[in-house]
């Protein structure tokens, strides 16, 4: 029935107000935001590393969660019935380090350039810092972070990605650690690309597992090997490539300040697996567009801190979505994303609360 | 004329943005909520509008109609807060708003319907899960989705056995 409706607050484009707001990444957050800010009758302009807006939700999640043109006609819909203007390839940076996702980047823009140039700034750049664990032979070809998999996957699907970039995992053997909705997305892809056989690692058992004991089943189902309680000690190379993983097996001890039980590994319970490829899906960390010292605090996760404002520690600045509640959800970007457009809406034209 | 609002429950992905944008336009109180199942199955909980509404048959109060959309609704003004309408809803909708002293729950976004504007949710479902329109327009988008689903799983079955790739 057509794309998602960002702009869903308003019918048509209000009388503009003369303020400009630059919204800095085009995923769930900046783009609910960008909708309820130009139902302000504010000027949007989106900025995105990546080719095309939609963020995690074109770039990371399989197709078959998310169709392709619920997000890509929502965002024409932005563009051309409600201004908002899209800046693509372009990354808004201030010395910070490379990430997952920047191969598509074309030019570079100082974070302090785009503060001085907007009224407003909204930061929304979400967790595109994947870690892979710091096992010996992480380093070795064939070890991939889950997101960067998917993202290599789905960049060419959407024609932007040669195939040959894609990891070749056709009658390859995967194994994928961890359990949560990006791990079991990993599996599915691997098996959906033909995999020849895919095995799913977690150090705990399937009724801790994030994604649910149904997603799990699901994945046993269409052939994916569970291996529930097992922990990667180390992976085997040959030739500077993957060849095999060493796991070992893991009991529960003690539930951990999170309240599940804490996995430890059995000694002497290693075992080894011939595979191809590792797909790493233990977790993401924020990725602000700066390094240096911008005023801006985050804390010891790397999240931006804000207050109820949804302001940063910097007068104008604001920051929403998984950069600043660390990776989360659509949905959770998505409303955080409108209720920090609603602050700085109330910010720029100086309404009390 | 007869509009529905359809969740469909196979093709929600638990993100919860329906209930997110749903809270914002409801000042912190959403109308629909995903609940995670002890199977790990999301389940979005909203008001189906029933056709035959026990809520409506049920209210000692006579508070609870059905505007020209087709959306049942509950006035404020003559609910008595007795909560019968939640004792017989098959769905456990009605919430008693302390506040309101009343019983709230989704009217259909009966403001937006007024400027002419879908409810909320449907608008924003990334998954496209949830519907609105007249029955028989739903209904075959709801078929075309489907056919879509069987198609794709015929095509990963085809690449499960190593013949190609699922472009």
């Amino acid at each position: 029935m057509g794309g998602m409706n960002f702009a869903f607050h308003c019918r048509e484009k209000p009388r503009p107000t003369g303020k400009k707001v630059a919204v800095i990444g085009a995923g769930p957050a900046g783009l609910a935001a960008a909708g309820c800010l130009v139902c302000q009758g504010h000027e949007v302009h989106v900025y995105d590393k990546l080719p095309e807006p939609g963020g995690l939700m074109l770039f990371g999640i399989p197709e078959f969660r998310i169709p392709i043109y619920r997000v890509r006609e929502g965002c024409e819909r932005l563009e051309k019935a409600f201004g908002v203007k899209y800046f693509p390839r372009t990354k808004v940076c201030f010395g910070n380090p490379k990430e997952n996702g920047d191969e598509f980047v074309e030019r570079e823009i100082d974070f302090e350039e785009i503060v001085r140039n907007y009224d407003a700034v909204l930061i929304a750049t979400g967790t595109w810092n994947a870690y892979v664990p710091t096992i010996p032979g992480s380093d070795l070809e064939g070890v991939f972070p889950a997101l960067e998999y998917l993202f290599r996957i789905k960049s060419a699907k959407l024609g932007y990605m040669d195939w040959s970039k894609v990891p070749p995992v056709e009658g390859k053997k995967v194994i994928v650690i961890g359990a949560g909705h990006t791990a079991v997305d990993a599996a599915l892809e691997s098996v959906n690309l033909g995999a020849e056989k895919v095995y799913l690692s977690y150090r705990r058992t399937i009724h801790e597992a994030p994604a649910g004991a149904y997603e799990i089943n699901l994945l046993q189902q269409r052939g994916v090997k569970w291996l529930e309680r097992t922990m990667p000690v180390k992976i085997i190379g040959e030739n500077e490539r993957v060849r095999a993983i060493e796991l070992v097996k893991t009991r529960l001890s003690e539930p951990d300040e999170t309240g599940r039980r804490r996995p430890v590994p059995i000694e002497g319970s290693n075992f080894q697996i011939d595979v191809d490829y590792v797909v790493c899906a233990v977790g993401q960390m924020p990725t602000p567009p700066f390094s240096k010292e911008t005023g801006i605090a985050l804390d010891r996760k790397g999240r931006i801190v804000v207050d109820s404002r949804h302001m940063t520690s910097r007068e104008g600045v604001f920051a929403a979505g998984d950069v600043v509640l660390g990776p989360s959800k659509v949905g959770k970007a998505v409303k955080d994303g409108l209720y920090a457009a609603e602050s700085i809406h109330y910010w720029l034209m100086e309404v009390k609360e | 004329m007869r509009k529905v609002l359809h969740v469909d429950y196979s093709l929600c992905i638990g993100c919860e943005t329906c209930q997110g944008v749903c809270e914002f336009i409801h000042h912190g109180k959403p109308n629909i909520r995903v609940y995670y199942t002890v199977t790990g199955i999301p389940i979005p909980i909203t008001c189906r509008h029933c056709e035959k509404a026990p809520c409506i048959e049920v209210c000692p109060a006579g508070a609870i109609f059905r505007d020209h959309d087709g959306a049942v609704i509950i006035n404020p003004n003559k609910c008595i807060g007795c909560m019968m309408c939640l004792a017989v809803c098959p769905f456990g909708v009605p919430t008693f708003d302390v506040k309101l002293k009343a019983m709230t729950k989704c009217d259909m976004c009966a403001d937006r319907r007024q400027l002419g504007m879908p409810p909320a949710c449907s608008e924003m479902c990334p998954a496209e899960a949830i519907f609105f329109g007249k029955p028989e327009e739903v209904e075959e988008e709801i078929r075309r989705r489907t056919a879509e689903k069987i198609a794709r799983e015929r095509i990963s079955k085809v690449s499960l056995e190593g013949v190609g790739k699922l472009i």
